[in-house]
């Protein structure tokens, strides 16, 4: 079989041979305190708990009214010690729920419902209220992705299996260690995207695999085989390249379709899925488990011995340290939640694993880069690798000279941040982060003209 | 956890290449060029290369330095620009033009269009054209026989093949298309050998400095139009600048457009008013002036982008 791929993009050195070989095992903060954020994915959430509450393991703790909410559950047993604002990925701070553990191990999860008896309203409503998001790290909600609008016809429920992150393994450990899991997560999304019980749907499943990771294919194949799916799953092999990860390019390569612009995955027939999150929408029905631990890949060079490790969510990355993972002694220049091209650099490890943390990075002087911006040279090289096939020096040129309407019509907007073209820039541009302030003007823009025009409606309604 | 963390926007990861490397590349790809021109016309050859690179850097230290800007000369673009201004040159022309050459290069070309990466012309061509226009009797009226052919250094005599065809005093004997090939003639000091040329442009696209892109569109107009033209193809090809400039000059980062169509159409228009030029011109030869009457367009040709992703064929803008 070829590997399919996509044209462009970039082939930054992996480092997944840090991690790649530890199985994904258990761990608890040492605190025995866990920071769950109040909102991890859809709209803001509010807490349900006061401070000095006695919660059980899979409690809902945080949620909302809203079609968009996703509730949030107690990932450990315990009381409830505060409500405030702590760091979180992004830098941002946001509120938090900070419960201590306790001994009791009071478990309050959901019954076990099977999936392929259920209508699609019932599994619909069992993976929101087991607050699933997209653990890839968009985090967004899972009940809404797959419940598109009637008229969208989805052809392919994609499991995106590229994990084109360079260090980050815990997807690849996931297949490896539980196939059969990810196949019945995808199993069941089929089930509710064709419609659910008596559903008429003809979606397909297709797992897309990297195929830096094509050792797994067998492994697949037995546990779709055993699921009795041969007929709706297959396995497709795409080229290792970066970002292959990326919605646009998963559909583009698996499919041959494009994502049309400022559109959704849905307007190409697809739906996509994590690894992660198929397995924890598996865990919903077979156990009643709602979205409270996850896996992820603790790596990068100035970790001493990378590993692969399942938490509860909110499990602060400090408090891993050093029974978990220890960090080399003065090496570490950066911490990454997530991986490189994407992640955030965070100011400290003070800050909680949430449903989308995929991985934590702690890269050395040698591995990331901390050289000052110089002036473009117009290389051109940016232009040749951009997979949205856009012109980011010409974006940022033109955002320069203030024309937003050029910048536009070079890509401004369709631009997806995968940050391949400031991997490849000699000149060190900080283009991405030229291209988010643009981005950030003309949405501010759009948002000031709207309320203008609604300003102008209310007072001509008033007349 | 003791040191410095840093914070800043994604991506973290950046592969290993500075402009002062890509520049360096480009040095290095030069220099069979150099060595060839030295073989040629010996130390007169030698002496202009190092003075041409010397007042290059030297003007744009002092150019960044009395406008108060960052001194950049460490990424060696000046010294690229100086050498490639020297091999553009005939070994004859007195020592003080270069020094007057790099002058308009680096600041009239180059500093007051705000530098690397900002100038609409070529710096190094700008400079030659300066000199060309001010001073053509030293810069094309007479050209230096190759020691190799028994010129002696100071020897003045004879003229470029493309002047004696434009004369229609050129006939070609045996052997004369392999002289040719590596170079064995009279011309400009690092342009004359096909062969080292083609070498230096296959490696600067396996390095990834170059796009293959706007030198084969230049090439192959100018093939398409002198076969046309009825014109001898081989001498069309490896006479006066051409492989040169297409290798050198108009892969220049900053003066053509950065775009895979654009790039293609740059290619085109160099190689299409080289040949006219050398057709109809009042010059014997096109490479210089057609490069930079292109380089004036080249921001608009940065237009022709290409179909970006999620963009239907019909609507795409």
């Amino acid at each position: 079989m070829r590997a399919k791929t996509f044209k462009g993009g970039i082939h930054p050195k992996e480092y997944k041979e840090l991690s790649n070989q530890c199985p994904v095992t258990p761990a608890f903060p040492s605190s025995k305190t866990v920071t769950i954020p109040v909102t991890m994915g859809g709209a803001p959430n509010q807490p349900l708990v006061k401070v000095g509450d006695e919660v059980a393991k899979g409690q809902v703790i945080a949620a909302g009214e809203g079609f968009m909410n996703c509730p949030v559950h107690s990932s450990v047993s315990g009381k409830v010690k505060k409500i405030q604002n702590c760091l979180i990925t992004g830098n941002g701070s946001s509120p938090c729920i900070i419960i201590e553990a306790d001994d009791a191990g009071r478990e309050n999860l959901l019954p076990v419902l099977d999936p392929f008896e259920s209508t699609k309203e019932q599994a619909l409503a069992r993976i929101k209220e087991a607050g699933i998001v997209g653990m890839g790290g968009a985090s967004f909600p899972t009940h809404v992705k797959l419940n598109p609008p009637a008229d969208k016809i989805i052809d392919y429920v994609l499991i995106n299996a590229a994990e084109c992150e360079p260090y980050l393994t815990c997807d690849e450990r996931t297949m490896l260690e539980q196939p059969s899991k990810v196949v019945d997560g995808l199993a069941i999304i089929l089930h509710v995207v064709n419609g659910g019980k008596g559903g008429s749907g003809h979606a397909k499943g297709v797992i897309v695999l990297e195929d830096n990771k094509a050792y797994l294919m067998p492994q697949l194949e037995k546990a779709i085989e055993e699921a009795g799916k041969t007929d709706s799953i297959s396995i497709c092999l795409v080229k290792t390249k970066y970002p292959q990860g990326a919605e646009k390019f998963i559909v583009s390569a698996a499919t041959g379709r494009e994502i049309p612009s400022a559109k959704l995955p849905a307007d190409a027939g697809c739906v996509i899925s994590n690894v992660g999150t198929a397995c924890a929408i598996s865990d919903a029905f077979r156990l009643g488990m709602p979205l409270i631990e996850r896996s992820l890949t603790i790596s990068g060079g100035a970790v001493e011995k990378p590993v692969n490790i399942r938490v509860p969510v909110g499990t602060l990355v400090s408090d891993l340290m050093p029974e978990v993972f220890q960090l080399k002694e003065n090496a570490v220049v950066k911490i990454i939640s997530g991986g490189p091209m994407m992640g955030f650099a965070m100011a400290s490890a003070d800050f909680p694993v949430a449903k989308g943390t995929s991985g934590v990075t702690f890269l050395t002087e040698k591995e990331t880069f901390l050289d000052e911006e110089s002036q473009c040279i117009s290389c051109g090289s940016c232009v040749a690798k951009c997979a949205m096939r856009l012109s980011p020096a010409l974006i940022v040129r033109e955002l320069k000279a203030g024309n937003i309407e050029k910048a536009k019509s070079f890509g401004l907007m369709d631009c997806i941040e995968c940050g391949c073209c400031a991997f490849v820039c000699p000149a060190k541009v900080n283009l991405i982060q030229r291209i988010r302030l643009g981005k950030g003007i003309v949405r501010q823009k759009m948002a000031e003209e709207k309320a203008k025009a609604a300003a102008k409606a209310a007072k001509e309604g008033g007349k | 956890m003791d040191n410095k963390i840093y914070v800043s926007s994604s991506p973290h990861f950046n592969f290993k290449c500075s402009t002062q490397m890509i520049m360096g590349t480009v040095l290095f790809a030069l220099l069979p060029e150099i060595i060839m021109g030295i073989v040629l016309f010996g130390l007169a050859a030698l002496v202009r290369i190092l003075v041409s690179v010397a007042s290059c850097v030297l003007f744009e230290f002092l150019f960044q330095k009395v406008t108060k800007q960052k001194i950049v000369i460490a990424n060696l673009s000046a010294c690229v620009t100086g050498v490639m201004m020297a091999l553009v040159c005939p070994p004859t022309a007195p020592v003080w033009m270069f020094i007057v050459g790099a002058a308009v290069a680096m600041i009239v070309a180059k500093g007051l269009f705000g530098g690397i990466g900002s100038n609409v012309f070529n710096p190094a061509l700008t400079g030659r054209a300066f000199m060309f226009l001010s001073f053509p009797a030293a810069m094309g009226a007479s050209w230096m026989t190759p020691k190799t052919l028994g010129g002696a250094v100071d020897a003045v005599s004879s003229a470029t093949t493309l002047s004696a065809i434009k004369a229609g005093t050129f006939a070609i004997e045996d052997g004369t298309l392999w002289q040719y090939f590596i170079g064995n003639r009279a011309g400009c000091i690092g342009e004359t050998s096909t062969l080292l040329i083609l070498i230096s442009f296959a490696f600067l696209l396996l390095a990834h400095i170059i796009d293959w892109r706007a030198p084969v569109a230049m090439v192959g107009t100018v093939a398409v139009c002198s076969l046309i033209a009825g014109e001898n193809l081989a001498m069309s090809l490896m006479t006066g600048g051409l492989m040169f400039g297409a290798t050198f000059m108009v892969t220049d980062y900053a003066t053509a457009p950065v775009t895979k169509k654009g790039r293609l159409v740059f290619g085109f228009g160099c190689g299409l008013i080289t040949f006219l030029i050398r057709k109809f011109g009042g010059y014997p030869e096109g490479v210089m002036f057609s490069i930079l009457i292109m380089n004036s367009v080249a921001p608009f040709l940065n237009n022709l982008t290409a179909r970006k992703y999620g963009y239907g064929k019909k609507e795409a803008k």
